[in-house]
């Protein structure tokens, strides 16, 4: 008895302030409420419905067996696996091999250390312009500067043409992306003790060798959480797209998430939103992220293990 | 390889590996930086020039008009001031929003914390696109808020707080308890305690929490866009610039793009040239929940 009268007094006396703390808590709150969890709660609100902004009409299963039968959606899917590729292969490796160059303490790396992580503080939606204005086809800089040089005899066709707008695209997003992947990088050299390098050297491993017996195996513990997010992150990627094709030329560059919001937000005139199978389709293109990520996990919990 | 440099020697065949790497760096630092310096000198070249392209990065002839043009024709006066509203409605929204509930969830005790804190860091990862932005349109219009930016820096500060409520509460759980006592009998109140005590510890990661969703707003793109759709006068810059480019005779207006681009990049490239130390702190910081 006693000790229980004297517990919430006690408590009292060292916490205090509940009102306050639930005052300070709630923005952040309402936040989560009305800007996560409400849209979230929303999709499955209309995933089978047919509706387009005014009127909301139920159709049972038809979204669903719509998307079977939706070759555009399914190339689009196809679409950001064959970019989130193609990006990777380039990003990853560039990211490393600049970060492993700036780790050799030349004379001004911090100066290009800033450099490259620079295009990661403009708004992709400016970087997306700045590179329709580079990739133009009979005016652009990047095709000037090629005929120049003799490189190329006509104007390539960046955005124009099907088969090199998915180049372009990676261009965009590598440039775009690799600074941030690479501090990642420099960040996780920076604890790889000097003194194993040393001994290294003495015993007369050169710079390859060194790399890939000491900086590769050490580092790859933010090697996983740096794929990790680079693969989240090429899936998610549209914005930039949007601006340098809008999923052109023929949608050979549309990704899911960009068919998504056209679908939603109706851009393009003479169309209707359909956001009740734009729904649906956003809680497929979630699921298929998800799945991705949960192999990818897979794969390299099983790489652990195998090394 | 990595050296201590006070002490190193390098023989000559370093030295001649080591300036063939500089070299590659240098390079693609010219690479890395070229669209923008493009970009930013061809802002300054007549709309004849290009549209006739070729390769020349510096313009034959210096103008100015095509920011006045911008300025005073394509109402970028308007988009410029919207960007800076919503930059830093956002900015200070974040920072009492994100260091409050950092701070309550690192100093206070109550039942479902855990559970609360995991639903933040939950809808982290979960990710449905742009079809969240759809209700949050449709709300805005329900509550009378789509005609003014307000709305756009709410939802921004909402849809971007978690990575900044963990900067704060890891930062928080750094700081001594011991403070809080002391403060607590000398007669501070809990709030008092993080006004007075907190929030000026608090500096470093509130620096980085300030660039952080200062950038965000500067370049919010999608949701000011479809929150704008109907009213030009409220777009930021990002969206303005996108529209010319929309507009369908775009081509003719290349000037004026170019010059809206620059003024949509050069402030927060300013921004990142003083406290670049904050962009990339807050970007390691932010791994680590990864």
């Amino acid at each position: 008895m006693i000790k229980a009268k004297r517990a919430p007094k006690k408590r009292g006396m060292k916490e205090g302030g509940g009102i306050a703390a639930t005052l300070m808590l709630a923005p952040s709150v309402i936040f989560l409420a009305v800007c996560s969890f409400y849209p979230f709660m929303w999709i499955f609100r209309y995933i089978c419905y047919n509706y387009n902004g005014f009127r909301a009409t139920y159709t049972g299963v038809r979204n669903f067996t719509r998307m079977l039968s939706d070759t555009t959606f399914w190339n689009s899917v196809g679409t950001t696996f064959e970019y989130a590729a193609l990006k990777l292969v380039f990003i990853i490796p560039l990211a490393l091999l600049m970060a492993v160059l700036l780790n050799q303490k030349l004379r001004g790396s911090s100066f290009f250390r800033g450099v490259y992580f620079m295009p990661t503080v403009i708004a992709t939606s400016i970087s997306g312009m700045i590179f329709t204005f580079i990739f133009a086809t009979g005016n652009g800089i990047l095709n000037g500067l090629l005929q120049n040089l003799g490189l190329i005899g006509k104007p390539i066709g960046w955005l124009t043409d099907q088969k090199v707008v998915m180049y372009a695209v990676t261009i965009l997003s590598v440039w775009a992306g690799f600074g941030n992947y690479m501090l990642y990088f420099v960040t996780g050299m920076t604890s790889i003790p000097e003194d194993v390098y040393e001994s290294a050297k003495i015993d007369g491993a050169n710079g390859v060798q060194t790399f890939f017996k000491i900086t590769l195996p050490m580092l790859s513990p933010v090697l996983k959480v740096v794929l990790m997010l680079a693969i989240t992150g090429a899936f998610k990627d549209y914005e930039a797209i949007m601006v340098l094709t809008n999923g052109g030329p023929g949608n050979r560059s549309m990704v899911m998430f960009l068919y998504i919001y056209k679908l939603i937000f109706a851009t393009q005139a003479g169309t209707q939103a359909q956001i009740g199978y734009g729904a649906l389709l956003s809680l497929v293109a979630a699921v298929i992220v998800g799945a991705v990520t949960i192999i990818y996990q897979l794969v390299s919990k099983k790489l652990d293990d195998v090394v | 390889m990595a050296k201590n440099e006070s002490r190193v020697v390098y023989s000559p065949r370093e030295k001649a590996i080591r300036a063939i790497l500089w070299v590659f760096l240098a390079f693609m630092a010219l690479v890395t930086i070229f669209p923008v310096v493009y970009v930013v000198l061809g802002s300054f070249k007549e709309n004849g020039e290009l549209l006739v392209g070729g390769s020349n990065i510096f313009p034959k002839k210096w103008v100015i008009q095509n920011y006045i043009d911008a300025w005073s024709q394509a109402n970028f006066a308007v988009y410029t001031r919207n960007s800076l509203f919503l930059s830093f409605g956002v900015m200070i929204l974040s920072l009492i929003n994100a260091t409050m509930a950092g701070y309550v969830f690192s100093r206070k005790k109550f039942p479902g914390k855990e559970l609360l804190y995991g639903i933040f860091v939950a809808f982290m990862f979960i990710n449905v696109g742009s079809v969240s932005l759809r209700p949050l349109y449709e709300l805005a219009v329900k509550v009378k808020m789509n005609q003014s930016l307000w709305a756009v820096i709410l939802f921004s500060v909402g849809g971007g707080q978690a990575t900044y409520i963990f900067l704060a509460r890891g930062y928080v759980n750094g700081v001594p308890k011991e403070l809080d006592e002391a403060a607590k009998i000398d007669g501070c109140s809990f709030f008092q305690i993080y006004t007075r005590i907190i929030v000026p510890m608090l500096k470093p990661v509130m620096a980085t929490i300030a660039i952080l969703s200062f950038r965000q707003g500067w370049n919010e793109y999608i949701l000011p866009m479809v929150f704008t759709m109907t009213n030009n006068n409220l777009r930021p810059l990002t969206v303005g610039v996108n529209m010319l480019k929309n507009a369908g005779d775009g081509t003719a207006a290349w000037n004026i793009m170019f010059a809206g681009a620059t003024i949509a990049i050069v402030p927060i490239l300013i921004v990142f040239c003083c406290f670049s130390r904050y962009f990339m702190s807050g970007l390691t910081a932010g791994a680590v929940k990864g």
